[in-house]
């Protein structure tokens, strides 16, 4: 089962290095959209600072986005995705493997460049930790919201609208404890009751949303 | 009705929604019904018509 | 014996062309006890009720959003009940049943949406207000859109009937989050709220029109939900023989 795991995973991370220009999307959009914020409210440090965690939350969440709709369909237009039903490993297993490798291609990169992120919009330097530390924790919870709406969205013609329509209520949580926690760091106070509803929603999550990512996907190959 | 109703124009608009929205749940149901239940009967007209007469 | 016949009861139930006619048998009875409930509501919500003395008249429209609200909730319940009911039994009669409540449900929403922001308007000064309740229910309205556009994406209904069915039970998991988390973001944000209901107590007379909507409501809810449950399963089955033979009959 392990072997196939990181058979997939393998798979999916060369294929992503391979098409290097759309792997890089999610990074082009999230400084999209910290360029574009601030030359649509003006440079003022403090309006800036007040809104940033909002807007790299934002960005994180639209970048997750970019690629869900991609996220299955390639695998069930080419049949793979009923082999994953046919073969000895459990499809909830590569189902997981599916979803953390998006939130690698997804999701690492922009924490990576949070920081950079941060600094241009004059994040206080105390909030920083909280900031990386509810990326870490939420962004995986994108990337597992995500895939079930993809799951959901599977057998349909037109997903993407019905995509963001079925993800964003899902998010709002995790938006609201993440810009919530790093907001009270900034302020200078303790973001530890935000992290902490972060990392519960995380784990409520991981255990449900594979169990109906799997059957979602098993409904759509019928 | 009520003699000196205040704020009259948002209480009157909200018991005016609350109507409309029961009426449309009430109508939108049985518009759809005989819409279908006429493209059904002509479905099967056309196709018993066929039945009775192999040349139309 | 009972247990027996009530299991019975609740096979036939899955077979469409006794559904079809519990629908159309119970429709007109839940449609008549709701103009009835409404009526009485009505009459005590406009007419015997007096003003308050710190609103006026216009927490009578109290008296419509707290029903619609009350149902908009209720109707998810409902329909994420009747989903695991699907989802478990594979019952295609009842998987029609929950795609048939959501837009009613959805219809709630929006009514409670509505006639809060009528409410807000005179109280508050202002049509919308970041009021957790409010944004919560916002929310749900979403949920509800979300879940029926999955249904109609599907060409395959019966597929899309059950994927939609999955979306609601995710939803039953998240919705008293998404309302835990709204209530915590706005008293991070705004320190004290204003508050939906008011802080005066309600008054006694004001129960009467209350329960009288929340019935009338709840059986309005039942009966356009089985109205449109009806009509999907005869489209649905427009091609099997049951369909032909009711419509040779009524015609």
């Amino acid at each position: 089962m392990i072997a196939q795991m990181s058979a997939l995973l393998k798979r999916d991370l060369r294929l992503a290095l391979r098409h290097g220009g759309e792997s890089l999307m999610p990074l082009i959009f999230l400084f999209a959209v910290i360029i574009l914020v601030p030359l649509g409210v003006g440079p003022g440090p403090n309006l800036l600072a007040s809104i940033a965690p909002g807007m790299v939350w934002v960005a994180a969440l639209l970048a997750s986005l970019l690629a869900l709709e991609q996220l299955f369909r390639p695998d069930l237009e080419d049949g793979t995705l009923e082999q994953w039903w046919v073969g000895a490993t459990s499809p909830m297993a590569l189902v997981v493997t599916r979803l953390f490798s998006h939130w690698l291609i997804t999701g690492v990169p922009v924490i990576v460049f949070a920081p950079l992120a941060a600094e241009m919009l004059y994040l206080p330097d105390r909030a920083l930790g909280t900031l990386m530390l509810t990326l870490l924790i939420g962004t995986p919870i994108l990337s597992l919201v995500g895939g079930l709406a993809s799951a959901l969205t599977l057998g349909t013609n037109r997903g993407s609208v019905l995509l963001s329509i079925l993800v964003f209520p899902m998010v709002v949580p995790v938006l609201i404890f993440s810009t919530g926690g790093i907001t009270a760091a900034a302020e200078g106070f303790s973001a530890r009751a935000h992290l902490g509803l972060l990392a519960a929603l995380l784990i409520l999550a991981v255990t449900l949303v594979p169990l109906a990512t799997t059957a979602a996907l098993r409904l759509n190959i019928e | 009705m009520i003699p000196e109703l205040d704020y009259a124009f948002y209480v009157w608009t909200s018991y005016g929604l609350f109507a409309v929205i029961m009426v449309w749940q009430f109508i939108q149901p049985r518009l759809r019904r005989r819409r279908i239940l006429a493209e059904l009967r002509e479905e099967l007209a056309l196709q018993s018509g066929n039945y009775d007469d192999p040349n139309a | 014996m009972i247990f027996h016949r009530l299991k019975v009861g609740f096979h036939r139930l899955g077979s469409p062309p006794t559904f079809h006619k519990l629908c159309r048998v119970l429709s007109p009875w839940l449609w008549a006890g709701f103009l009835l409930c409404a009526a009485i509501g009505l009459y005590y919500a406009l007419y015997v009720v007096p003003p308050d003395y710190q609103q006026g008249d216009s927490y009578r429209i109290l008296f419509i959003h707290v029903p619609a609200a009350w149902q908009a909730m209720a109707s998810y319940v409902i329909m994420a009940i009747l989903a695991a009911i699907a989802l478990i039994w594979r019952i295609r009669t009842v998987e029609i049943m929950t795609m048939a409540a959501a837009p009613v449900g959805a219809a709630f929403t929006a009514l409670c949406l509505a006639t809060g922001s009528l409410w807000g308007k005179p109280m508050w000064g202002t049509w919308w207000a970041w009021d957790a309740r409010l944004t919560s229910m916002l929310v749900l309205l979403f949920i509800y859109l979300g879940i029926m556009g999955l249904y109609a994406a599907f060409e395959d209904r019966r597929k899309g009937a059950r994927v939609a069915c999955i979306l609601v039970l995710v939803g039953l998991v998240n919705i008293p989050l998404i309302h835990f988390s709204v209530e915590w973001w706005t008293t991070l944000h705004q320190g004290a709220t204003i508050r939906l209901l008011g802080e005066s107590r309600m008054h006694p007379s004001m129960l009467p029109p209350l329960i009288w909507m929340t019935i009338g409501v709840k059986l309005m809810f039942g009966a356009a939900m089985l109205d449109r449950a009806r009509n999907d399963l005869l489209e649905q089955d427009r091609r099997k023989n049951w369909i032909r033979q009711l419509i040779g009959e009524s015609a």
